[in-house]
């Protein structure tokens, strides 16, 4: 009986919004926003537009019942925590928050109508629409390593089933094998995550497999915090993690599944565990609806997250182009309050107030050592830019890591309650 | 008599009312600011290796802002944090903590 009750009132609403258009819909009632997709940007703007002043109908669309971060996956492959502790889903935010949160994925967008087309045929007016579209691979940049291959040689760069196949990879992997981790071109998610990839997965190795090797082919010839990783893999692991730069090797050209080949512009390196983590683009949907440019990335109004490209719909998270700032879950949620805040300022009529942008980091080189770094970032003239930069230095005191490593754990149970929770 | 009463008693309300939307604005402002801390600091007063700061001493907030943004407080995050607010966004969140009260600290 609930649930012909349920099914008929959705039908219903939805189908009455269709037909009368968001621009009724507006005169009628409440302001409408649709929020698509359920990462750390989308969660974190359904709950600050959800709590705001202009106390809007909020639909968040996202296809998955849980949502498993990337960031902390590191400390899953390593064995020191469980996938289920890094996984979340939303029933506190349609309980506590009253989001719609609808599983199913966005079909259409139509920036005109203001409607948004889901796959089970109910279309969902809006007033704005928010759209938290992650990052997607870009397709051919390595030959050969399509979407049958990632379930060989996984990417990982998705928290969930990939980094499960990771794990299960590295766990049946003999003592004395190699284990490489292609590292992608800028921009891409989490600058440092490669290279703490490689440190949490020696700490792993010099438990039970000390005589493996970890590879890094990076595309690039440095990278973020390169001296603090440097240093962490001299003192942690002499002599198992080697870097190659892109002037080194050429590049990664292509890879073969059969023989977990990996083939760069010179040499081919044979894997027994291999981790292509490929250049990325902003994710499908960005694609599909026109929020993204030629760069691949959706360029925005760094004041209100909105499209330069489509009025009407903002893009926050991985998926943007924001001028300094770093692809981070830390920045997505940034973005996103910034965001939900300048929609209720646009909604209620009132004056949208300036805005702070940050970013937070904390990197494990072990488990009892952390470095953080802290980014400012103001938009200047258009463009998003870097106002104050600090990093942990090299050298500092065992003391200070290992506060950092306590406080990595304090951020990540703090800040996935301020998604989630 | 009754009219002049409710008058006054509606001009009465009109002046709590300009005083209300003058602390729901700072209290809104406040509000926002504050969702800036809830990325690292739980709101609820519960907290895990990073310190609660719901409830706090609004001198006490001054006082430790004051020594992260001098430096006199070691911390690269919350010195940037210190750097980023003006003094006056210092003084609002001071005050918008300060009375927000501790929820429970069961776990």
């Amino acid at each position: 009986m609930s649930w012909t009750r349920r099914k008929f009132g959705g039908f219903a609403s939805t189908s009455l919004v269709a037909a009368l258009g968001a621009r009724a819909a507006r005169g009628q009632a409440k302001a409408r926003v649709v929020v698509i997709g359920g990462g750390i940007g989308g969660a974190t703007v359904a709950k600050y537009l959800a709590t705001s002043s202009a106390k809007p109908y909020v639909a968040l669309v996202e296809p998955k019942h849980q949502y498993t971060t990337c960031f902390f996956s590191n400390f899953y492959l390593a064995g020191l925590r469980s996938l289920e502790s890094l996984t979340f889903d939303y029933e506190t935010l349609a309980r506590k928050y009253g989001i719609d949160v609808i599983h199913d994925t966005v079909t259409e967008i139509d920036p005109v109508a203001k409607m948004v087309t889901l796959a089970s045929g109910a279309k969902i007016g809006y007033d704005r629409a928010v759209a938290a579209p992650g990052i997607a691979f870009r397709q051919g940049a390595i030959e050969g390593y399509d979407e049958v291959a990632t379930q060989i040689m996984p990417h990982a760069w998705n928290g969930g089933p990939q980094t499960k196949l990771l794990r299960r990879q590295l766990e049946s992997m003999e003592d004395g094998g190699v284990f490489v981790i292609v590292a992608p071109p800028d921009p891409f998610r989490c600058p440092p995550g490669p290279y703490e990839r490689a440190c949490l997965v020696a700490y792993y190795f010099k438990q039970f497999k000390p005589r493996a090797k970890i590879l890094i082919l990076d595309a690039k010839d440095t990278f973020f915090e390169q001296d603090l990783f440097e240093d962490g893999w001299n003192r942690h692991y002499p002599g198992m993690i080697e870097w190659l730069p892109g002037q080194f090797t050429g590049g990664v050209k292509s890879v073969d599944v059969k023989s977990r080949g990996i083939k760069t512009a010179g040499e081919t390196f044979n894997a027994n565990v291999a981790n292509i983590i490929p250049a990325q683009i902003a994710g499908e949907l960005a694609q599909r609806a026109g929020l993204a440019d030629q760069s691949g990335w959706c360029p925005i109004d760094p004041m209100t997250f909105e499209s330069k490209l489509q009025p009407g719909i903002h893009v926050i998270g991985d998926a943007t182009s924001a001028g300094d700032m770093p692809k981070s879950a830390f920045v997505a949620n940034s973005q996103a309050k910034a965001c939900a805040f300048a929609i209720a300022a646009a909604l209620t009529g009132s004056e949208q107030i300036a805005l702070h942008l940050f970013n937070t980091c904390f990197t494990l080189l072990a488990p009892n050592d952390a470095v953080s770094d802290a980014i400012n970032l103001k938009p200047v003239a258009g463009l998003i830019k870097i106002t104050d930069i600090f990093f942990s230095p090299v050298g500092e005191s065992e003391e200070m890591r290992r506060r950092a490593a306590h406080q990595a754990e304090g951020w990540y149970a703090a800040f996935t309650h301020d998604v989630f929770g | 008599m009754a009219a002049s009463r409710s008058l006054a008693l509606s001009i009465a309300g009109l002046v709590l009312l300009a005083a209300n939307q003058g602390m729901a604005a700072d209290n809104e402002r406040g509000a926002q600011l504050a969702a800036m801390c809830a990325s690292c600091h739980r709101l609820d007063g519960r907290d895990q290796g990073i310190p609660s700061i719901v409830g706090i001493d609004k001198k006490d907030f001054d006082d430790a802002m004051a020594a992260f943004k001098s430096g006199a407080r070691s911390s690269s995050i919350m010195h940037a944090v210190a750097l980023e607010l003006s003094n006056a966004e210092i003084a609002l969140l001071g005050e918008y903590l300060a009375a927000r009260p501790k929820e429970s600290k069961l776990r």
